[in-house]
């Protein structure tokens, strides 16, 4: 698997006038293309720090932060590299909106990277169709609804071409069906080799969906595992606030191996065993 | 209390020169008009836009609609006599209307430029004189306040243009988005810092408002407003808030614009919307139209 992002005992703090807080300390990690990552962690456990460095909008304190193997510095164009490599969708896409209508919020991004107007364009075109947002492209995205708003600001980072992208939070503030839809969504980003980091509350979804976690924990990265193990560790859990998945819990007692993530992976172990046991 | 001023600041204008009657006819009806249309219920600035993307015109070149309503407004404010800018100001009304807003809406729009219009036109028309002299005077203290009819006069060309400059920029704003615009102002090379800061200010208007909104209906959920002096100091909280809130908000807003490679330049891929033919007939024809008014009626 090659490496997209590389964080080397990054540090990173907020300048609260007099107080200086550490929001990130000494994190260490590796993402590589095509990942599916859960970043689990309580507010202002570092989350949103993290994606904000992963993005080049923060410049680490200390530590180095690599793409593709080479050193972010503080330069615009290396910024503006990284910041092209890695997406990133704010959790409220209110600080996002720009545009007057959906395409000109779009092409915002792509406008920025100095490409010509057909590239542009074509960038658009293809960000619109991912997210389904045929229907809304004259539309004023500040009169959009929270779901509609939402799939603008994942195209917004979609235009960009990313080969990462960083969401935070999306599911914050969407009604069930929209939640459905997203999650569809990053399956078919997934599907389409998107690498994708997803902070989020829901250990269900985190459980269902990634294959990787990590948990932050008072700006410091207390855990980067597999879901199994992260939900398997009881101490870590209760250290970080953490609940375990429902179907997790569900499968253990009921001793199923391996533990089903989805509802229809659970059903059909639970079927079959009682097939096998009445036979 | 818009439809006392209008009536008032009619009958100034006109007494003197038509009936007594007559002026007091046309104040009662402008007065009437605007006590029945003229309150807004809606959003106020924020429906601009909206009207703005249903209007019939909003596929015209913004370039072209900018540029005629620029020049039909500098010929309106340079009209010496005040029939021309008047018959513009019905011209683009009527347009304006035809555009698919609502006749009702296009009245509570403008009733918001019109108290200051009324108002300064008051102040035009009354003079504090200590001898009486004039069409209609009232005394006070130890001289009369009057209306001259050199003031009349002056007062209805100032009037009348404000009117027709009026209906110009409305008739450009309710039928172009505020981003076209300044587009158009961006490649007629106004400088970037302007163009730039209009976008944000636009941009963050919504912001602001709906930041507004929530704080002032959470302060009054919580009993904020009950009685005068608890809604001025509540007041006052909301505004300190707000100051608290726009500056966080605006730091966010600023990292959301850096994520996306932000240069110091904000720029859109815009639709393409050539000059059509009857755009360019209608605009040729009121510009051609209201300079040959003003060269052989007007001057």
């Amino acid at each position: 698997m090659e490496e997209l992002l590389r964080f080397e005992h990054v540090s990173f703090a907020y300048e609260d006038g007099a107080e200086r807080r550490l929001a990130l300390r000494d994190c260490s990690v590796s993402i590589g293309a095509g990942e599916r990552i859960a970043v689990l962690g309580s507010n202002g456990a570092g989350k949103s720090t993290f994606f904000l460095l992963a993005n080049g909008v923060l410049c680490p304190k200390e530590g180095a932060v690599f793409f593709h193997g080479e050193p972010v510095g503080r330069k615009k164009q290396e910024l503006n590299r990284l910041r092209r490599g890695v997406g990133l969708v704010f959790q409220d896409p209110d600080v996002q909106i720009l545009g007057g209508t959906v395409e000109e919020e779009i092409s915002f991004g792509p406008m920025n990277l100095g490409l010509p107007r057909q590239e542009v364009r074509r960038r658009m075109d293809s960000a619109v169709e991912r997210m389904r947002l045929e229907d809304l492209r004259q539309r004023a995205p500040q009169y959009l609804s929270g779901g509609e708003k939402k799939r603008v600001s994942i195209a917004d980072a979609l235009a960009m071409e990313p080969e990462l992208l960083l969401m935070d939070e999306p599911a914050a503030s969407l009604d069930p069906e929209n939640c459905l839809r997203l999650e569809e969504t990053l399956d078919v980003l997934g599907e389409q080799g998107l690498a994708l980091a997803v902070a989020t509350h829901d250990v269900d979804f985190a459980w269902r969906w990634a294959r990787r976690i990590l948990v932050f924990r008072d700006g410091c990265l207390a855990a980067d595992r597999t879901p199994e193990e992260i939900f398997s560790d009881t101490a870590l859990l209760d250290d970080c606030h953490l609940a375990r998945p429902m179907l997790f819990r569900a499968a253990g007692a009921m001793g199923l191996r391996p533990r089903p993530r989805t509802m229809e992976e659970f059903e059909r172990a639970v079927s079959g065993r009682q097939g096998g046991e009445t036979v | 209390m818009a439809a006392v001023l209008a009536g008032f600041v009619l009958f100034s204008l006109f007494v003197g020169t038509l009936p007594t009657a007559a002026a007091l006819a046309l104040c009662v009806l402008a007065g009437g008009a605007l006590a029945v249309f003229g309150h807004h219920s809606h959003g106020g600035v924020l429906v601009i836009d909206v009207y703005a993307r249903r209007s019939r015109y909003f596929a015209w070149s913004p370039a072209l609609k900018t540029g005629g309503c620029v020049l039909l407004l500098v010929l309106c404010v340079a009209s010496p006599s005040p029939w021309v800018p008047l018959a513009l100001a019905l011209i683009m009304a009527f347009l304006t209307v035809w555009g698919g807003i609502r006749f009702h809406d296009y009245l509570a729009l403008l009733s918001l430029p019109a108290a200051f219009l009324l108002l300064s036109g008051l102040a035009l028309l009354w003079d504090y004189v200590p001898v009486m002299d004039g069409v209609a005077a009232i005394p006070l203290w130890n001289g009369w306040l009057v209306v001259t009819a050199a003031a009349q006069v002056r007062a209805r060309l100032v009037m009348a243009r404000a009117l027709g400059a009026m209906s110009c920029l409305y008739f450009l704003s309710l039928s172009t988005t505020m981003p076209e615009i300044l587009s158009v102002l961006r490649r007629a090379h106004v400088p970037s810092v302007m163009t730039e800061l209009a976008v944000l200010i636009y941009r963050y208007l919504f912001v602001l408002l709906s930041a507004y909104e929530t704080m002032q209906d959470a302060a009054a959920s919580r009993l904020g407003y009950s009685t005068f002096a608890r809604s001025i100091r509540t007041t006052g909280a909301v505004y300190g808030n707000l100051l608290a809130a726009s500056f966080r908000r605006a730091g966010a807003c600023f990292d959301a614009m850096e994520s996306r490679c932000y240069d110091g330049e904000i720029r859109f891929l815009e639709r393409e919307k050539p000059v059509t033919l009857p755009a360019a007939l209608l605009f040729g024809g009121l510009l051609a139209g209201t300079a040959v008014c003003m060269m052989t009626g007007g001057g």
